[in-house]
């Protein structure tokens, strides 16, 4: 195989002895726009920590989070805070929320919770607001409105008259493809609770939130969907920098909306198909977005991974870290109003590992 | 009448070069055609070179030390040691990969910081506990004027003296390495010549496990029709997992060291730089401890083994995967593991098995002679 | 004379036994009705459920991770490429043997025989799940 120096020291990035290296392995955000500094934070989200018997785990899971939590602390310079994005559990046992927490616990920074719909669906939130925290609430972070909210919610009907059991209930959530599962909302009391929120912030003031299910409507069948998304959206409108960033999809898809960016991050877990591959049905994944190169099964980490986010100018970019993989980085771009992929977004550049699903 | 017996023995001697030519250079059984660089065609004259310029001590600061001390062709083109040592018997901190059929590899070293056999053969002079050189001009010297090297220089690339550089010096060694190749061991004659008998019943079964259960095959590839037993990539297998940086103090002292010194010497001189594997390259966190998958042909001569040389026997490497990264089932299971990696659960007969698999890699040329 | 009348007799006598023979196996050749096509197909269906029921329980592992963990709706197991040179194994392989190995490896379970009934209902529910994509054999 041929390849002169230069073609390889750039593609293994040995020229990188000349540039950042040591000094930041992080690409270091300098100070934005204005009165609104920019800054990191992490995010690991979907562990899925799933109980055997006893204390015994899916190893698989429990290795997906523990190097997440490893790599994440060897992030230089240290990120302000670190998000957890919901599906700590996989049936939202107090075993293996415990279990989960543990693994969380070696993390080295302020963690915040969002709730995920196989956390919530066994005893309806109860041990996570004991042992974690509200499901919905919002705080301020260098000039940042940040909100959390419970968006894997569904019908009281659904909730509270159909299943026999808790663990009927989350079975049948915890199934994806379940012909009798029930769409994500938010709800209205929660709309309520953002529109009064959301009034006290003015317009230019960034706000980024933060949410399981994708607050729009990519693809019915397996809940990659929030029945209200509009709802939400329409309180999202006003603001000049709006984003939403979610979980539940396993996959690297992003989009926007008018004013608002919408991110989805990794799971630690294991990836899911984009809905295409399931030829049965029709699906609206956002036509902007750059597929995942796809999974070796082989390498049980292939396609998963956890991420951190630089705010720049109160808009996102994402730097996925995908061990056996790829690192990719979707980010922003404020000239053409759009999330982009730094590197793939261009059809011309597509690699196989993205074309052939 | 003369005129066309001097036309036939120009054709005939033509065949005959061409034919040893494609012999000479034809792909064993099991292997494919060995890749070429364009630049750096193979020709006799230059093999010729190169097999000197390899065992050349002159070449370093103690006048002992050549590629040939570290990739001895009586030891497998390895050396037989943990770590390789040098001038004054300086230990470095890594296996001496061996040569055979590292040709087939798309990078070179341990962590692949050289993309080819030409550019990784100009390093080892220049490393402190290599040969020492404080740079290559030692070399040009003794090839510039020694009256044997002006010849070869002449016949190999039709330079001599000052006209010599250490570009033609590294495509001599290239192109010598190039030469180090062997497939048709018992395995390529039972997989793809169908030989039933070239294998023992207990390779046989090795074979199973190695393909199946065992799971060897995601990365020491076989194929359908060649087996180089390599992926030529990176993988973080946990081999000496706690000499890693256990924090960020140590993490950017590793990092401060291959900064100052250039990746080639840093990770050469210390322990815990050198755990840095392929990270020491790509600045990605995700390669952290990450290393090249050797081919496991002639693995039997290569002892001892991994890039530090702590597996001594193949039965310790095969326990090491077997317990899913670790030597001891009680060992803490490293974090940052590629998902490749898990514990297995081969029974005994199964890891006695694959071992006997692994002895029947050799290339017959390289075989132990029996007593 | 008698013989001839004798040779047309019997020519006349196996030409209408053929005659019979023919019709009689036009009738068994030909003969399945709609009916038929409904109950077969209810056949199948009766163990593409059974499949799917597999594929959506913990039984085929130790470690209760079920297929449709990672392939809702058998999404992404591409059975239409099959067989194909599987690079992570280095041979052709067919769609069971990667079933098999899936059930070994993410399931940590024991691998199926290759005729037994699991194996056959599993093939039938995924490849019910992809009907109607085109054959692309050896597709990686």
């Amino acid at each position: 195989m041929s390849m002169n120096r230069r073609a390889f020291l750039k593609t293994t990035g040995a020229g990188l002895m000349a540039a950042a290296f040591p000094v930041s392995l992080v690409k270091l955000a300098f100070g934005g726009e204005g009165s609104i500094p920019d800054f990191t934070f992490g995010y690991i989200s979907d562990a899925h920590i799933q109980q055997i018997k006893g204390t015994q785990f899916v190893r698989n899971w429990d290795m997906g989070l523990i190097r997440a939590v490893r790599e994440a602390n060897l992030l230089t310079p240290r990120p302000d805070f670190f998000m957890f994005g919901g599906d700590l559990a996989q049936l939202g046992k107090k075993e293996e929320l415990d279990h989960g927490l543990e693994i969380m616990s070696n993390l080295r920074g302020k963690v915040r919770y969002v709730i995920g719909e196989h956390d919530y669906y066994l005893d309806l939130g109860k041990y996570w607001q004991e042992k974690i925290g509200p499901l919905y609430y919002s705080f301020d972070h260098k000039g940042v409105h940040f909100v959390v909210l419970n968006s894997i919610l569904t019908y009281d009907k659904w909730t509270y008259e159909t299943w026999p059991s808790p663990m009927d209930r989350m079975l049948a959530m915890a199934r994806l493809d379940n012909p009798k599962g029930s769409p994500f909302m938010v709800g209205d009391q929660q709309i309520a609770w953002l529109k009064k929120d959301l009034a006290k912030i003015k317009q230019n003031t960034p706000v980024v939130v933060f949410s399981h299910s994708p607050i729009q409507k990519i693809f019915k069948p397996w809940n990659f969907w929030t029945q209200d998304a509009e709802k939400v959206q329409a309180l999202l409108k006003p603001f000049e920098k709006a984003t939403v960033i979610y979980g539940h999809v396993h996959q690297i898809q992003y989009n926007q909306i008018g004013n608002i960016t919408f991110q989805a991050v990794m799971a630690t877990a294991w990836p899911w198909p984009y809905p295409e591959s399931y030829s049965q049905l029709a699906n609206c994944l956002p036509k902007i977005t750059v597929p995942m190169n796809r999974a070796d099964p082989f390498f049980e980490r292939d396609a998963t991974g956890w991420q951190f986010v630089d705010m720049k100018s109160g808009k996102t970019a994402i730097h996925y870290q995908l061990p056996d993989n790829q690192n990719r980085t979707v980010a922003y771009d404020a000239a053409t109003g759009k999330p982009q992929d730094m590197k793939y977004q261009d059809y011309s550049r597509r690699i196989p590992p993205q074309t052939h699903f | 009448m003369k005129t066309f017996s001097s036309f036939l023995k120009v054709i005939l001697g033509a065949t005959a070069v061409i034919f040893l030519a494609c012999t000479a250079f034809a792909a064993p059984v099991g292997l494919p055609p060995v890749p070429v660089p364009a630049d750096n065609p193979m020709t006799p004259e230059k093999i010729k070179l190169g097999d000197k310029l390899f065992h050349d001590t002159r070449f370093s600061t103690t006048g002992e030390v050549s590629c040939a001390t570290c990739h001895d062709s009586k030891k497998g083109f390895a050396d037989g040691l943990p770590v390789s040592e040098g001038i004054h018997k300086l230990k470095g901190t890594r296996n001496a990969p061996t040569i055979i059929n590292a040709a087939y590899l798309h990078t070179q070293f341990w962590d692949g910081r050289e993309p080819s056999l030409e550019s990784q053969s100009g390093q080892p002079f220049l490393n402190p506990v290599e040969m020492g050189l404080k740079d290559h001009e030692p070399i040009l010297k003794i090839v510039r004027s020694d009256p044997e090297y002006l010849a070869l220089f002449k016949e190999a690339f039709g330079k001599t003296g000052d006209q010599v550089t250490m570009t033609e010096v590294k495509q001599a060694l290239g192109t010598f390495e190039r030469t180090i190749i062997s497939g048709d061991s018992p395995f390529d004659r039972y997989y793809f010549k169908g030989d039933k008998t070239a294998m023992s019943p207990a390779a046989i079964r090795g074979l199973d496990v190695y393909v199946n259960q065992g799971r060897c095959v995601s990365c020491h590839r076989i194929e359908q029709t060649q087996a180089l037993f390599t992926d030529n990539r990176f993988h973080m297998i946990g081999v000496s997992s706690n000499q890693m940086p256990k924090n960020l103090d140590e993490l950017s002292a590793a990092v401060q060291n291959v900064k100052e010194k250039g990746t080639d010497i840093a990770v050469l001189s210390n322990p815990q730089t050198s755990s840095l594997g392929r990270f020491a390259v790509t600045g990605d966190l995700t390669n952290i401890g990450a290393f090249k998958t050797p081919t496991l042909r002639n693995i039997e001569l290569t002892a001892p083994y991994m890039h530090d040389g702590s597996h001594k026997t193949l039965e310790e490497v095969v326990t090491f995967y077997n317990n899913g990264g670790r030597l001891k089932e009680t060992d803490p299971v490293p974090e940052l593991l590629s998902g490749g990696i898990r514990p297995l659960n081969l029974t005994e007969e199964q890891q006695a098995d694959l071992v006997a698999f692994l002895k029947a890699l050799t290339s017959p040329e390289f075989a132990p002679k029996k007593p | 004379m008698r013989n001839s009348r004798f040779f047309k007799s019997a020519c006349l006598a196996a030409l209408i036994g053929l005659g019979f023979l023919a019709i009689s196996f036009s009738i068994q050749a030909d003969d399945f009705t709609e009916g038929d096509l409904k109950r077969w197909n209810q056949e199948f269906m009766s163990v593409v459920a059974t499949g799917e029921k597999l594929f959506h329980s913990s039984e085929l592992g130790t470690n209760k991770v079920s297929c449709d963990q990672c392939h809702p709706n058998a999404a992404n197991t591409h059975p239409e490429t099959y067989p194909k040179f599987q690079q992570q194994l280095g041979r052709v392989i067919t769609l069971s043997e990667m079933i098999n190995w899936c059930i070994q490896n993410p399931l940590e379970g024991e691998p199926l025989p290759l005729d037994d009934a699991k194996m056959t209902a599993l093939l039938s529910y995924i490849t019910w799940e992809r009907r109607g994509v085109p054959l692309a054999p050896g597709k990686h």
